[in-house]
């Protein structure tokens, strides 16, 4: 399938997003909830492009979801997308003007200033949905959003710490503004205000998952046939150990 | 099948009529019936009593109907029965006729003026049978386009459906027809049809409505949606909060099986339709199309980003049909007269009629169903009677919580589609919202920005974080600290929203800002420029004066007023002030005096409503509060 992309020809299977191949022949879309290992969310609206499929209309659409077809022509810099992240990036920063990450880098490239009044000096949150969708596909779904609207929030953010929850530290490693504080002191992880015990790798000694995540990862029996009390990376070694010796 | 009676005594049951107490007048006329039974001649016949779905026009409820002399009373209380029932067959009961303005009685329904300028198609059926009894329905033709359909093949089904021009009525106003047929182009099986009944504009209740009082021709209609796409199994998404509506329609879904009209082997055609109901989400959003989809597959109702439409890729990945109650409950009648039929009615890119809710400030209010095309004067002056009060006309909201508002200067816009979205607004749920010269465009922009606040999902960033900066610059202009940056920010944001919004909901949020600031900015302007709030709504900016010249100190604006605010000053000087002449015939001279206290005064305007002597003034608050 061929389309192009600020005029650059690109090749692309069905079922891939204007986003990905892009950013395969070196154009970068700024994006914030975005995450290559997870289902796109379409929430922040910072990949914003425009997109002329064959024979159709031009249309403002969210790259890191649009799907490519034949003869699709997409423009990821016009004076009107440029406007459009501009208003977006300054509602975010407002909403979070201690994000850390890239939003500050964003906002700083595209000369933006906020000139609203931010309800909450100290927020770095901007509601992207990564860490939930994280902990929805990889782990318990321990935490959700709660209420709708200009409202809405990240539940376990603000309410105690999640029961569910079992330490892995997915949705502290997506999110993107540093949001979700996690620290490892050699023998113990805290995230969302629980303590947990970290394991030991008995080869290489170093630890690499909370006991609470092993038992979840035994109870759902993923990946049956791995020794789980290793950790990944010695895990790693011992299967291509394994299969040399055949 | 039970014998016909030769009169019908119609006692209206929708929700608006059983709000006043339609329960009690249909117990109370079949007592009176009973009671009056051996006295009923038999030229007069025999009566048989129905309890129907919703008349539309709930304001004058309860109504009982008599057919087929057509006699229609408004109205009407329990001690009302007897009177009712001795003019079955006989002269009508004059105190319970409908009067307009010239005071006249009206007996006949079609001479009514709210129901003149109407005609029904998808509301044909509702208040003239009984919903629960599927022998009314098919007494008025019921699951005969149903029983053609079956005999059609899916093409022709299509072709009637696209022939007839219907759109859409769920507010985006898809070619139905076209709807259908790309569904039917994806070979993967199996395919679902949903009906949408989510309603969540609380203006709105034509969907209830037709739900309530004819949930037949819904079915029907996505049976026949179900034989044209192939698609065995079906949904009715119905709002949370609409009980009856559920009611009927899980009534009505279990006589349809039991006739043979659902089920493994519908009319021995060997065609197969299951139908269920879901329960709402209870939530706005959750009637996008999206959301709705994911409420039925049991997630969180929120719009889902997809570049992939539904008709490809709908519930659980499969090629689907959503389409609109009222959009439904037009269908069988097009299979049964033809499109060619129902596209004589309406304007070129818009046929058929169109059901609004037309509140607000007019005499007559209520659920109508006129052709698409009429000007909105008609529907406020021929339908609804004009300006409640007879005041002047300010603006008509429509097209539910993300529609717009259209001035003066459009009365003359015949309504449809293309027409209303011209004009930042749009048809959407059909709601109509009439305004007079009280009504602040600043703070109605406010009311409709905040309300979508509240119901929005939350999850992109243009809608949650657009719709919150809109809404507190709204409320910072009517509270007179507005910047003159303002409207510039607004329309920024308005953009954004309209352009990057993920959802239908929030591409649409921006229209109750766009099309007052279009129509009444200077409106804006004086609230930005002057702090003064032309229709003395904004509180923070008006307050109210009384005019002593105009004033014949009744009193009324005394009892009005909910703070206590004003004041009831002695009669000074009495006649003293003015030269005997006048003094003779002023009787007001030694009546007292009325004084709003301005530091009390909430501007709620309940003292300006009382008077009517026009005497009771907002005033800028500024002026008077120095
Ligand atoms: C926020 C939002 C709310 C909606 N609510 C409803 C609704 O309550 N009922 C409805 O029929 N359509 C509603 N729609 C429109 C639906 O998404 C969809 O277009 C419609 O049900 C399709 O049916 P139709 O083609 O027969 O109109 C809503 C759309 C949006 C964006
Ligand atoms: S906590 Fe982080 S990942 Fe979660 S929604 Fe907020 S910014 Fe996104
Ligand atoms: S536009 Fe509003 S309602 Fe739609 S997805 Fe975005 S936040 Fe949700
Ligand atoms: S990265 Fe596409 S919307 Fe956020």
């Amino acid at each position: 399938m061929r389309l192009t992309i600020d005029g650059v020809a690109c090749e692309a299977e069905a079922g891939e997003f204007v986003k990905a191949v892009a950013e395969r022949a070196g154009i970068t879309i700024p994006s914030i909830c975005h995450h290559s290992a997870l289902p796109g969310l379409a929430a922040c609206r910072l990949c914003l492009v425009e997109a002329t499929p064959a024979g159709k209309r031009t249309e403002v659409v969210t790259s890191c979801v649009y799907p490519v077809s034949e003869g699709l022509q997409v423009v990821t810099m016009s004076e009107r997308i440029q406007r459009l992240r501009r208003t977006v990036l300054k509602l975010l920063i407002c909403r979070a003007p201690a994000a850390e990450g890239r939003l500050a880098e964003y906002c700083q490239e595209y000369g933006v200033q906020n000139n609203f009044t931010p309800p909450d000096p100290d927020e770095k949150c901007i509601l992207c949905g990564l860490c939930v969708k994280a902990c929805e596909e990889l782990g318990p779904a321990a935490i959700a959003t709660v209420m709708r609207g200009v409202d809405k929030q990240i539940q376990s953010a603000f309410a105690e710490a999640p029961t569910d929850c079992i330490g892995c530290s997915s949705c502290a490693k997506v999110c993107p503004t540093g949001k979700i504080s996690c620290t490892d002191d050699g023998e113990s992880r805290v995230i969302w205000g629980k303590r947990f015990h970290l394991e030991k790798c008995p080869v290489c000694g170093r630890p690499f998952a909370t006991s609470e995540e092993l038992a979840w990862l035994t109870h759902r029996q993923v990946g049956e046939s791995l020794d789980l009390t290793l950790c990944p990376s010695c895990r790693a070694q011992q299967a291509a150990k394994q299969s040399v010796r055949g | 099948m039970a014998e016909v009676a030769l009169r019908q005594l119609l006692v209206c049951c929708g929700t608006g009529c059983l709000a006043n107490d339609a329960r009690a007048v249909a117990d109370a006329l079949e007592t009176a019936l009973q009671d009056a039974n051996l006295d009923i001649s038999v030229e007069r016949g025999s009566v048989e009593l129905k309890r129907t779905g919703c008349n539309g026009f709930c304001e004058r409820g309860p109504i009982v109907k008599i057919h087929p002399d057509d006699v229609s009373y408004y109205r009407v209380k329990p001690e009302h029965a007897e009177s009712i029932v001795a003019s079955i067959g006989a002269e009508p009961y004059k105190p319970l006729l409908f009067r307009g303005d010239d005071k006249q009685p009206v007996t006949r329904q079609v001479d009514n003026p709210f129901y003149a300028h109407q005609t029904k198609i998808a509301l044909r059926n509702i208040g003239q049978i009984d919903p629960l009894n599927i022998d009314d329905y098919l007494q008025a033709g019921g699951y005969l386009a149903l029983q053609k359909a079956l005999l059609m093949p899916t093409d022709e089904i299509i072709a009637a459906v696209v022939a007839s021009g219907l759109r859409g009525r769920g507010g985006a106003g898809f070619p139905t027809g076209i709807k259908w047929r790309s569904a039917n182009s994806y070979p993967s099986l199996p395919r679902y049809v949903v009906c949408n009944g989510d309603e969540g504009d609380p203006g709105a209740f034509m969907d209830r409505s037709i739900l309530e009082g004819d949930p037949h021709s819904v079915i029907e209609g996505l049976a026949i949606a179900a034989l044209a796409v192939g698609a065995e199994q079906g949904f009715l998404y119905i709002r949370d909060e609409y009980g009856l509506a559920v009611k009927n329609v899980a009534a009505a879904l279990q006589a349809a099986a039991d006739c043979g009209y659902l089920g493994d082997d519908i009319c021995g055609s060997g065609r197969k339709l299951s139908l269920e109901i879901v329960r709402g989400g209870g939530a706005f959003v959750c009637g996008e199309s999206t959301a709705l989809m994911s409420s039925i597959e049991g997630y969180v109702g929120e719009p889902r980003a997809k570049y992939i439409r539904s008709v490809e890729r709908g519930l659980w990945g499969q090629p689907t049909v959503l389409n609109n109650v009222e959009t439904l409950a037009n269908v069988p009648y097009i299979i049964t007269f033809g499109g060619a039929e129902y596209a004589k009615v309406g304007t070129a890119g818009s046929k058929g009629t169109k059901v609004f809710s037309l509140v607000g400030k007019v005499k007559r209010s209520g659920l109508v169903e006129v052709p698409m095309g009429v000007t909105l004067r008609s529907l406020i002056y021929d339908v609804g009677g004009g300006i409640a009060q007879d005041r002047p006309f300010k603006a008509i909201q429509t097209g539910g919580p993300s529609g717009g508002c259209l001035p003066e200067s459009l009365l003359d816009l015949e309504v449809d589609f293309e027409s209303l979205l011209e004009h930042h607004a749009m048809v959407g749920s059909g709601g109509m919202i009439v305004m007079d010269d009280r009504s602040c465009m600043v703070e109605v922009a406010h009311y409709y920005v905040d309300f979508l606040c509240g119901e929005s999902c939350g999850k992109c960033t243009p809608c949650r974080e657009g719709l919150r900066h809109m809404r507190d610059i709204l409320a910072g202009i009517c509270a007179g600290h507005g910047q003159p940056s303002d409207i510039d920010e607004l329309e920024e944001l308005a953009f954004c929203l309209q352009e990057a919004a993920l959802c239908a909901l929030g591409k649409t949020a921006a229209n109750p800002v766009l099309s007052t600031l279009r129509y009444f900015r200077e409106e804006f302007e004086a609230h930005l420029n002057e702090q003064r709030c032309p229709a003395g709504v904004c509180p923070s900016l008006t307050v109210m004066q009384v005019d002593s010249e105009a004033c014949t100190a009744c009193g009324a604006c005394f009892k009005a007023c909910p703070v206590g605010a004003v004041h009831q000053l002695a009669a000074v000087g009495a006649a003293a002030a003015v030269d005997e002449h006048q003094a003779g015939n002023d009787k007001k001279a030694d009546k007292p005096r009325y004084e709003v206290d301005v530091m009390a005064c909430t501007a709620c305007g309940s003292c300006r409503e009382a008077c009517r002597f026009e005497a009771v003034k907002a005033v800028k608050k500024e002026a008077v509060c120095a």
